[in-house]
């Protein structure tokens, strides 16, 4: 199941409450990338580092890229500083980021985010957070670019809600009853059409290919209604005395010949 | 024209006078001339690819790509309007109309300008569905793009007495120049999409900067597209404003989400905000500019994340045709059994009155949308017929019950649970 959230670039909406709490399903995701040798950077808001990097083994933490933004939202500390950069600061320089290689971007969470931020603004940002890109250097590969975001169901009304599954490219809500907690996935699937064919005479328990004789000799098989070519041309061309009939046909509307599916219109 | 002939007649016949009437400049009569004048609209009957006039109220109509949606608004979509798709759940189905309406753009020759803030423009033209041309079509086609040589043809072995039929087209296709069938498996060419113009409007590369705060009334990013598009309106002579112009053409806008948070709008965020009359501003503008100019504009929204009401009402006012796209995806009529042929509902809730009293009407509400794997089709809602009692068919009470339950406007008598001996 993880496995399947990962898959696919774009943005991961993790859809928590109160009795179901999704803080350990992300956790999980980011160790799942973590092993897959990607980077994982964690913008941390809620709870602490310490907090965060606590579970996980030393090859994850080593991959991890904190940045906080617990401790010190408002920059108190340093009060020299002209402007403060900010959550949108901080993404941002998420966006801009120039390392190779794939990444993970852990949110936690976009409830917060949504509650500093106008919603408009988080939305713009999280669209280009969430673009693949080019990675710079000589192969130019696009990259998937994974944001795995974590949002607190209740704290919102249904307009942000919305405005943010829209974004998504998958969405987690987690629920439960009686103890289990559930997980219903709705994956949005661009169209895509299988370019390959399937081989079908691949796991067959008997032998369908021939082999070099066989071809030959069936090649040379005379068929019943083949004549010679001369013949075949006579028959072919109307004589003085035959008409030959022909079938204008057009499909209108309503005929649609599948040749993959014809019995499309039939019901078992 | 005949009437300047009879004009001519009777000068000659009056016989006094002698000067030759062989010059048009003595009589008052002038023919007709195909080019003239700079106004556009009216009954004037413009020969531009991919138009026809409506049989109703003599307006230039261009199709939107589906024979039937064109079908079921009255002919088409009339010139200078704007069709307003309101986007289904998870908009699934609603590119699938803007990409109609764009690849019909392409076959005909229209120029296109596409405004999105979610895909690059040139992304959205790569994934048009590819046109399904018959014989007439495809010669045409290949004699702009380049002469190819005709394929000899196969020698069949078993099949010899077929040899010489022409290949039968699996389909339908369009014979004639408005509307066409596309094949929705398969995208469209490189050399069509080569050969056509358009203008793409993708709007993070428009804005820059993030201002603080925004103080004017119309938000940076509705502003932006309106500039572009009275741009190339001006500077392509869609308004006639170029006279210089021999060949007149269509324009056709497309809008993708527009509404959006991506837009800069905050409509779907929150239900009261500042400066809620951005997007109604924004489409009375547009309309303003259509009308003055030979385009037509698609524009797909998404209406069910629009949390105040009276917004979606003044949207749907302001634009001149609406259809709204329903789907089952994950509610509860995805195992309605009376749903299970469909993938949605398709309402059309506003048509226009242009330049008449009346509306054509289609008299049937109840429509429904399947996505098959190469055509998107739009059919009435109803039930199956009612064939012998020996054919198993998922059983005729269920239905009915849920036909009473979708109460009286779909055509049929609500009390189905007799069966019907002929």
């Amino acid at each position: 199941m993880l496995d399947s959230l990962l898959a696919v670039g774009g943005l991961v909406l993790l859809r928590d409450s109160v009795e179901w709490e999704g803080r350990s399903l992300l956790k999980a995701l980011i160790k799942k990338s973590a092993l897959r040798g990607e980077q994982i950077h964690v913008l941390g808001c809620e709870v602490s580092e310490e907090e965060f990097r606590e579970g996980f083994g030393s090859d994850v933490n080593s991959r991890l890229v904190y940045h906080d933004l617990f401790k010190d939202p408002l920059n108190w500390s340093k009060p020299g500083e002209a402007v403060p950069e900010g959550p949108l600061g901080a993404l941002r320089a998420m966006c801009r980021r120039t390392d190779p290689g794939p990444v993970t971007i852990a949110l936690d969470s976009v409830s917060w985010l949504l509650l500093h931020l106008p919603c408009v603004t988080l939305c713009q940002t999280l669209h280009a957070l969430s673009q693949p890109r080019v990675s710079p250097g000589t192969n130019s590969l696009v990259e998937q670019v994974r944001v795995l975001g974590l949002l607190h169901e209740e704290l919102h009304g249904p307009g942000p809600t919305g405005a943010l599954s829209t974004l998504a490219h998958t969405e987690v809500i987690l629920s439960g009853k009686m103890g289990q907690t559930s997980a219903s996935i709705l994956c949005r699937r661009p169209q895509q059409r299988a370019t390959y064919q399937v081989d079908p005479t691949a796991h067959l328990t008997f032998n369908l290919h021939l082999s070099k004789e066989e071809r030959e000799a069936r090649d040379s098989l005379t068929l019943p209604f083949q004549f010679s070519s001369e013949k075949q041309q006579a028959l072919l061309r109307p004589g003085p005395g035959q008409t030959t009939s022909h079938i204008f046909y057009e499909p209108d509307a309503f005929d649609d010949v599948d040749q993959e599916d014809p019995d499309d219109d039939l019901d078992f | 024209m005949a009437a300047a002939a009879t004009c001519g007649a009777g000068v000659l016949s009056s016989g006094f006078v002698a000067s030759t009437t062989r010059q048009s400049d003595t009589t008052s009569f002038q023919r007709r001339s195909k080019a003239s004048g700079a106004d556009g609209g009216g009954p004037r009957l413009l020969s531009i690819a991919g138009t026809r006039p409506s049989v109703r109220n003599g307006q230039l109509l261009v199709s939107t790509g589906l024979p039937a949606l064109d079908q079921l608004l009255g002919g088409g979509l009339a010139v200078g309007t704007v069709l307003l798709i309101e986007e289904d759940k998870y908009n699934m189905y609603s590119p699938l109309l803007f990409k109609y309406f764009l690849a019909e753009g392409i076959v005909n020759g229209h120029t296109l300008l596409v405004a999105s803030a979610k895909e690059k423009p040139a992304d959205i033209l790569q994934e048009l569905p590819a046109p399904q041309l018959d014989d007439n079509g495809k010669k045409e086609l290949d004699d702009i793009h380049n002469p190819q040589t005709p394929d000899t043809d196969v020698n069949m072995k078993i099949a010899w007495r077929y040899q010489f039929l022409p290949k039968m087209q699996v389909g339908p296709v369009s014979s004639s120049r408005f509307g066409h069938y596309y094949d929705v498996s398969k995208r469209i060419s490189q050399e069509l999409l080569g050969s056509s113009k358009w203008h793409g409007f993708f709007l993070p590369e428009h804005i820059t900067t993030e201002l603080k705060g925004e103080s004017c009334s119309l938000s940076r990013g509705y502003m932006k597209l309106l500039e572009f598009i009275q741009n190339i309106i001006y500077t392509e002579g869609f308004d006639g404003s170029n006279p210089q112009k021999k060949q007149k053409n269509i324009l056709r806008i497309g809008i993708q989400n527009l509404g959006s948070p991506l837009w800069g709008d905050y409509i779907c965020c929150t239900e009261n905000c500042d400066n809620s009359l951005r997007l109604t501003k924004f489409l009375y503008i547009l309309r303003g500019l259509l009308r003055t100019s030979l385009s037509a504009c698609i524009i797909t929204m998404p209406t069910h994340l629009i949390q105040n009401r009276a917004i979606t009402t003044r949207v749907r006012n302001l634009s001149d045709t609406v259809v709204g796209l329903e789907s089952f995806i994950g509610s509860e009529s995805e195992t309605n059994p009376f749903y299970k042929d469909y993938h949605g509902l398709i309402h059309i809730r506003k048509i226009p009155r242009l330049n008449n009293l009346t509306c054509d009407e289609w008299d049937v509400k109840d429509l429904a949308f399947k996505l098959k794997r190469k055509l998107f089709t739009i059919e009435r809602l109803h039930l199956p017929p009612d064939l012998s009692d020996t054919v198993s068919r998922s059983s005729k009470q269920d239905l009915a019950d849920s036909a009473k339950l979708l109460g009286p406007g779909c055509g049929m008598m609500a009390g189905g649970k007799k069966h019907l001996d002929f």
